[in-house]
């Protein structure tokens, strides 16, 4: 029984496999997660636009990995304070610089792929940190219901009803000038309640299982029903939820550091707009305004392709007949 | 000339599969005030009969052979503005009040006007009244008109859902399960005003049920399915008291008796072979008790075996001097 | 009336949300390092001005006093003076509530309103060149970045061609002087307003389409749809009065969840285009340390998307009859 409870447990979690066999030859458990894997991917896989997502998104990454580059190759190319020595004002593309300089001088490519390492620094952190603090949130509220349940809630939806990036406006008003990783934590603090929420609801309809009832008979303590139970089973969905809170998160950072509350030691593309936008650049330096605006939407569509295509993997109603 | 015949209508479905023999050279036909039932499993084809009659299949249905013929027009080769003057005005159709056949936004006496509008010039206030007439005549409370679906009950729903389906007092209607999902009271209820409201007019009546008892009630001519074909059809009483196919006889003793003798019920054991891929004989043959060798190989011909009485069974023979092939 | 009461109900739970970020800010602007009277008390005061400044938030008093005096106050309307305006609160707020609201709203309900008739479309003709190509459109407009559109949008059509101010609600003269009429002068705020309108028009459009679509998609395959076929009706009766009646619900709801992250967007656009906003204001107040400005412009806005969720929730409830009031 307990066996066969076990199996609907990964059955559930493991939802559309692809049939195939592919040992590794390591184990039961292995087995199970490989093949899981494989599955969806095989769905993943179908939806060209999440392809391209996908293809997007590694050209960001690899973005970031090269942007450790050009400061090797010459100090004028440290998008902070390289300067080069022959400019002093902005200027178009050229050999030396390939996208042009910006109004002090320094490369704009350059620029822009430390913004790429910014942006997946911050949007992957801020994300993971609301989508652990979310998940465990909503599993917790709807496992426990009654006054953990509405208290938890209550304090989730007046999050939600603010907007965030005012709040942290005000914030910086308080505090200071934020640093990007106190930027990172106040994200993860905010986001967290819609992520609460969907896994919540997630949870209410997961707690009426068998296998879960089963467990609440034999006598397993609640973290273990929580953690152990219906935990795995609402991982697709909180890693749904991470796609969308990377961008959220990056957006709000280019936001700030557009509007000119970004943390001033970081070069990321938000304050390169700030910079082309505030030095009254704007209008003659197509060069310098298009790149940074272009690698925010195109990696904010990315991620958002690839929600929606992740989102035919946990949801099998919304797959193509 | 009969109202309704079709003629070896065959229809398959497109799926990511293949596709789906749904239904194979099916013929029956109906007259003027005649009433037919439709009985058989799940799948077997029956509902879409039904949605062919009336041209609504879904977009991956295709008609791979044969004839509709409506007062003599293959309903078939119609255009859409030419179906969209039939529907409802000559042929209509009452849904199962289970499903969301109603649209829970708009008001139910707003959609049966809008049934009467399209097919009648009647200002909206005629066509009020005209919805309190159907009202009372199913037995609702004509002031109910304006509330919407949600407010009814399941019984109360499937009366309007009757209403609507007279709203045009159409020559011919389909009632796809109509009893189906409500309580046994609400369903003979519902059966008695069926049959009350059929002998009151000359309409023709196709009605199609899993259940071959509410059938039995309504119908005077029965026709069974099984698997996308029709194996047996004949006036109601003779499919009762005379039957031939193995499958009606096992159907009919599937079904426990309040009156006669306590005896055990036998469920038909196995399952409906699967329509992507029919097997080439008789496809009841892996489930029937009686089976023969040759009903493996060869398909059965649906013959008139008595008069009016037709049987797709090797094992039935023609009466003498009987028999033409349909 | 239910209806009434149904609103009554709601405004009270956004009465009590707003006193709970009231209290919050409350709690955030003591916590904050620093001497609290600093938030209240403008450096460049005279002793005077400071005396009173102190009896009114009551400064010298215990904390829960404070938190009194602070929610009278509030309630009163006593905002205290702004830093850098030199004038209270109150006025410099209250001339420039009415242009966000101006501002958002329209762009809502336009955006709302385009995108479900745009996706109310394309659903009905899905797999086409049509579905395609806009839904790619709806997906890019979705994704950009606002800041960057509004640039470019800057760029192209109020610097380059000329077509459009590159700034501002009103052109001052035109107002100072009296012989303008009322017609020129509205048609002056709408010539302003093209452009900041288009960038937040533009960003939510996508969504509220793309969400309209699927929505249109599920609604398709109910049985009412099919009975509406079968009873005759046109395809574009069955596609507007069923379909689109019913798929319109969850847009709805759809734009009263992001109205708290539109208002993040009106604040921006505000800010680029120098329209004359409570956005702007709190903005330029947290640049400049404004803080009483600051606090009110962003209880302001908290209250605006509170009372605008309320909007939202009765419309649905009057749209969907299932819901019981």
């Amino acid at each position: 029984m307990k066996e066969h409870l076990a199996r609907e447990r990964d059955k559930d979690w493991l939802e559309d496999m692809a049939g195939r066999e592919f040992r590794t030859g390591l184990g039961g458990k292995w087995d199970r997660w490989t093949k899981g894997f494989l599955g969806h991917w095989e769905i993943f896989r179908k939806n060209k636009l999440g392809l391209f997502g996908l293809g997007l998104l590694i050209i960001f990454a690899a973005m970031a990995l090269l942007s450790y580059i050009p400061p090797l190759i010459d100090p004028m190319y440290e998008p902070m304070t390289g300067v080069d020595p022959d400019i002093l004002w902005t200027q178009g593309p050229t050999k030396a610089h390939w996208l042009g300089t910006d109004f002090i001088g320094r490369d704009i490519l350059s620029q822009l792929l430390v913004g790429a390492r910014i942006a997946f620094l911050v949007g992957i952190t801020a994300a993971f940190m609301a989508v652990a603090i979310g998940t465990s949130m909503g599993l917790i509220s709807g496992y426990l219901g009654k006054r953990v349940d509405m208290i938890l809630m209550r304090i989730a939806d007046i999050i939600m009803v603010m907007p965030g990036l005012l709040v942290i406006l005000i914030l910086s008003a308080v505090i200071g000038k934020l640093s990007v990783w106190n930027l990172v934590i106040i994200i993860g603090l905010l986001r967290w309640a819609s992520v609460a929420r969907v896994i919540r609801s997630q949870t209410l309809s997961l707690r009426e299982r068998p296998y879960v009832q089963a467990a609440i008979i034999s006598g397993a303590s609640k973290g273990r029903i929580i953690f152990r139970h219906i935990g795995p089973n609402v991982l697709p969905l909180s890693f749904l939820y991470m796609t969308f809170g990377v961008t959220t998160a990056i957006l709000v950072e280019a936001a700030l550091a557009f509007l000119g509350f970004g943390d001033p030691g970081t070069v990321s593309w938000g304050m390169m707009l700030q910079w082309v936008w505030k030095t009254g650049n704007m209008f003659k330096a197509p060069y310098w305004l298009l790149p940074p605006g272009i690698c925010i939407s195109l990696i904010t569509l990315s991620f958002y392709l690839i929600g929606r295509a992740l989102d035919e993997v946990v949801n099998p109603r919304l797959r193509q007949r | 000339m009969s109202l309704l015949e079709i003629r070896n209508l065959t229809l398959h479905y497109g799926t990511t599969k293949g596709m789906v023999q749904a239904v194979d050279k099916v013929s029956f036909s109906l007259d003027k005030g005649e009433s037919v039932g439709l009985v058989g499993e799940s799948g077997c084809g029956k509902s879409s009969i039904a949605m062919a009659i009336m041209k609504l299949m879904p977009p991956n249905a295709v008609i791979k052979g044969g004839e509709i013929l409506f007062k003599g027009e293959n309903i078939l080769l119609k255009d859409d503005e030419e179906i969209r003057g039939i529907r409802w005005r000559e042929i209509s159709m009452v849904f199962q009040a289970a499903m969301n056949a109603l649209n829970p936004v708009i008001s139910v006496g707003d959609q049966i006007i809008e049934a009467i509008q399209a097919h009648n010039e009647m200002s909206e206030s005629e066509a009020w009244e005209k919805v309190k007439e159907l009202y009372t005549l199913v037995g609702l409370d004509p002031g109910r008109g304006k509330s919407y679906p949600h407010e009814y009950s399941g019984g109360m729903k499937q009366r309007a859902i009757i209403a609507m389906s007279l709203a045009c007092s159409p020559d011919l209607i389909i009632a796809d399960e109509p009893t189906t999902a409500l309580d046994v009271i609400m369903q003979d209820q519902i059966i008695q005003e069926i049959v009350a409201l059929q002998d009151r007019s000359d309409m023709a009546m196709i009605y199609i049920s899993h259940d071959i008892s509410v059938i039995a009630e309504t119908c005077g001519k029965t026709g069974v399915m099984y698997a996308g074909k029709i194996v047996e059809y004949a006036d109601t009483d003779s499919l009762f008291y005379d039957t031939l196919h193995p499958y009606t006889k096992a159907l009919l003793s599937s079904y426990p008796s309040i009156k006669g003798e306590v005896k055990r019920l036998n469920p038909i054991p196995g399952e409906p072979p699967n329509l992507l891929d029919p097997p080439k004989g008789c496809r009841f043959y892996p489930r029937c008790p009686k089976k023969k060798e040759i009903c493996k190989s060869q398909e059965p011909e649906y013959l008139e075996v008595k008069k009016d009485h037709f049987v797709a069974c090797h094992l039935v023979k023609r009466a003498k001097g009987g028999g033409r092939a349909r | 009336m239910h209806l009434g009461k149904f609103v009554l109900v709601r405004a009270t739970q956004i009465a009590i949300t707003f006193f709970i970020i009231l209290s919050l800010l409350f709690i955030l602007f003591r916590v904050a390092p620093g001497d609290p009277a600093s938030l209240v008390i403008d450096p460049q005061m005279t002793p005077e001005d400071v005396e009173e400044t102190r009896a009114i938030f009551g400064l010298d008093k215990p904390l829960y006093q404070q938190y009194l005096i602070y929610v009278k106050n509030f309630i009163q309307g006593e905002f205290g003076s702004s830093f850098y305006y030199g004038k209270p609160v109150l006025e410099v707020i209250g001339e420039k509530l009415p242009n966000t609201i101006l501002l958002f709203t329209t762009s809502i309900i336009l955006s709302a309103l385009a995108g479900i008739s745009w996706g109310k479309v394309i659903a009905w003709r899905r797999g086409s060149l049509l579905d395609s190509s806009v839904t790619v459109v709806g997906l890019v407009s979705h994704t950009l970045f606002l800041p960057w559109i509004a640039l470019l949008l800057v760029w192209v059509f109020a610097y380059w061609m000329n077509w459009f101010p590159l700034t501002g609600m009103i052109t001052p003269e035109l107002w100072v002087d009296p012989d303008t009429g009322t017609v020129r002068k509205v048609l002056d705020v709408l010539h302003h307003m093209v452009l900041p309108l288009s960038v937040l028009f533009t960003i939510h459009f996508g969504g509220f389409m793309l969400i309209m679509r699927s929505s249109m998609l599920e609604t398709l395959k109910e049985d009412y749809i099919v009975t509406a076929r079968a009873k005759g009706l046109t395809e574009k009766q069955i596609r507007e009065r069923h379909a689109a009646k019913n798929a319109a619900l969850p847009v709805v709801t759809s734009v009263g969840l992001s109205l708290a992250f539109s208002i993040n967007g009106g604040a921006i656009t505000e800010t680029i285009f120098s329209w004359p906003g409570i956005g702007r204001e709190l903005v330029f107040s947290v640049s400049n340390s404004d803080y009483p400005l600051a606090q009110i412009a962003f209880l302001l806005i908290a209250a605006l998307v509170l009372v605008a969720n309320l909007v939202v929730d009765v419309l649905y409830a009057y749209l969907d009859p299932r819901i019981k009031y």
